[in-house]
């Protein structure tokens, strides 16, 4: 097994998102604008990382009959690190993401990932994968956070990209609007897949 | 018997480790919390009533309010800054207000909100809370109700909590005023 | 307003106006996933409700005589998932010892309840929900917005289920099937529902 193929093979190939389909909650919720979705991004990667590389460390210990409510407790702890760092530093962020920071800890992603990769590889291997797929939601997020955040304010990380005779159509920032951008990203990423084969 | 013994114990043991590191972490952050939440307020109540010291007094209610001098005069009462809360649509709003010795609004801020975005959460706009500059306690219903409140569109239930909340503190501090004078 | 009145405006809530899965945006990886057929659905959905309840009195006993008592908030998140967690594998042990034909029907699901979003999402918001007149839940509010809540979280898997069963039989290019149109659904659901936002009850 190759590093840079376990980093890599979350972006694209197993990105979680759009090909395993897990982590749909905050995938809806949080894209309302390119920030929420970097932010939420990096604080499931970091949780996600930490997470894979200490249950990487404890698989050998930990009894296989408990290993869920073991694995559980290592999230919800590094979910309660990052929840108290960014209300301490970045208090806006934090309530922006408001309840869904607290809700990384049942993101499917971590828990899956704790359960089919860092349990049974060692830990430099699962800190790639915890990177990579970390980087591959983080990134989808982005996607989809752009469409939204265009097409409902015009803007960009809060910059006016579109101009102002634009007039922005709300429904995109608002609930309806995530998943029809979902459905249709889905279709199109679909299509490709199709057109390739 | 002695195998789920074990078991629980492991957890435990695994728990407690995570709660105290999270315990540690708190003590670090949480002094930062409070003193991040301290300095935003008294930021906010400074750019409500510029070039005032401000003296913290509450009304026999117990409602907190300050009362701003002017720094050059201090027996030159300038005004008053409250904080009032009212639910509104999906949330409690919270609006630090700034008075003049009137009891006329000089001007306000929205602190605290988690209405809908798009739609209530634009009460936090400059837009939206510039209106409320001099207004008085009567004046404070939305245009509905047949006061000079210009209500969001589509969000008239967050401008009435917030054009009532701040109603309401006023009358209580004139209420406090008028029994010391 | 009268308690049953106060009981009345959080059902509408939790069904209708800020509906668990189409406005707040929980519980949707069974949402997409278990919404194929419609038994499943239900027996998904009857067992979410179950938990959301008692998922809700166990974690506001938690929060008011643990957490906030001794000022362990930033436990918060520990405390309620291990306590879900335990629950769901009681409930477990209770179904396949009672009714293991349902056990059997429920399969990986039942389990997989631990990460719905939605169970603990309604644990944390429980705890910083308002009534009408502003004071805070109190027990029987909190254990009530569980039970309504997964009524929400149910009813929308049920109708989801239904159009997807038709679904199946309707032409439609083959980029859209599955999740893209599954997803396009529940967006039109969604606006659909937007219509009632407006209501104050």
């Amino acid at each position: 097994m190759n590093f840079f193929k376990e980093l890599t093979k979350g972006i694209i190939k197993e990105n979680p998102i759009f090909v395993i389909v897990l982590g749909m909650c905050p995938t809806l919720a949080v894209t309302t604008s390119v920030k929420n979705a970097i932010g939420m991004g990096l604080a499931a990667t970091f949780v996600l990382l930490c997470s894979n590389i200490i249950i990487s460390l404890i698989k050998d210990i930990t009894p296989s009959s408990i290993r869920i409510p073991v694995y559980v407790v290592v999230i919800a702890a590094f979910v309660s690190v990052v929840n108290m760092l960014m209300e301490a530093y970045v208090p806006a962020l934090h309530k922006s993401l408001g309840l869904f920071i607290p809700l990384i800890v049942v993101n499917c992603i971590i828990l899956g990932r704790a359960e089919a990769f860092a349990s049974k590889n060692n830990v430099i291997m699962s800190a790639a994968d915890g990177i990579g797929m970390g980087l591959g939601f983080t990134l989808s997020l982005m996607v989809v956070s752009t469409i939204r955040e265009l097409l409902g304010a015009g803007t960009w990380l809060g910059i006016k990209i579109l101009p102002a005779t634009y007039d922005p159509m709300l429904v995109a920032i608002l609930a309806p609007g995530a998943f029809l951008t979902l459905g249709f990203l889905m279709a199109i990423l679909s299509m490709v897949k199709e057109k390739k084969q | 018997m002695m195998y789920y013994l074990k078991l629980g114990f492991i957890l435990l043991i695994f728990c407690v480790v995570a709660t105290g590191i999270l315990a540690y972490l708190n003590t670090l952050t949480a002094p930062i919390i409070q003193d991040r939440k301290t300095k935003d307020e008294i930021d906010t109540r400074e750019k409500l009533i510029p070039d005032a010291v401000f003296a913290a007094d509450s009304t026999a209610s117990g409602m907190q309010y300050f009362r701003a001098r002017a720094k050059e005069d201090s027996t030159l009462v300038l005004g008053y800054t409250f904080i009032c809360s009212q639910k509104g649509y999906s949330s409690e709003v919270k609006t630090m207000v700034g008075i003049d010795k009137d009891f006329k609004v000089l001007a306000i801020k929205v602190i605290d909100q988690a209405e809908t975005p798009g739609l209530g959460a634009n009460c936090e706009q400059e837009g939206f809370s510039n209106q409320f500059k001099n207004l008085a306690e009567a004046d404070l219903k939305v245009d509905k109700d047949g006061g000079q409140v210009v209500s969001l569109s589509g969000a008239t239930i967050t401008s009435r909590a917030i054009a009532s909340s701040i109603q309401a503190g006023i009358a209580a501090i004139k209420a406090s005023m008028g029994a010391e004078l | 307003m009268t308690y049953l009145g106060e009981i009345f405006v959080m059902a509408m809530t939790a069904i209708f106006i800020q509906n668990f899965i189409l406005s707040r945006f929980l519980g949707l990886c069974p949402y997409l996933g278990v919404s194929k057929k419609l038994d499943s659905a239900i027996g998904m959905g009857l067992a979410v409700i179950f938990v959301m309840t008692l998922a809700s009195a166990f974690c506001y006993l938690i929060d008011i005589f643990l957490l906030r008592r001794f000022g362990l908030e930033y436990l918060q998140t520990i405390a309620f998932i291990l306590t879900i967690a335990a629950l769901v594998q009681f409930v477990e042990m209770v179904i396949q010892k009672n009714a293991p034909a349902l056990y059997k029907s429920l399969g990986v699901f039942l389990p997989l309840i631990t990460t719905n979003c939605a169970v603990l999402g309604v644990a944390i918001l429980n705890t910083g929900m308002l009534r009408s007149d502003g004071t805070a839940y109190n027990f029987l509010d909190s254990v009530l917005n569980g039970f309504f809540s997964g009524v929400g979280f149910t009813l929308m898997l049920l109708a989801m289920a239904g159009i997807r069963m038709r679904l199946e039989m309707v032409e439609m290019p083959k980029s859209m099937k599955g999740m893209p149109i599954a997803l396009i659904l529940a967006g039109t659901m969604a606006l659909a529902f937007y219509g009632f936002m407006g209501f104050k009850i």
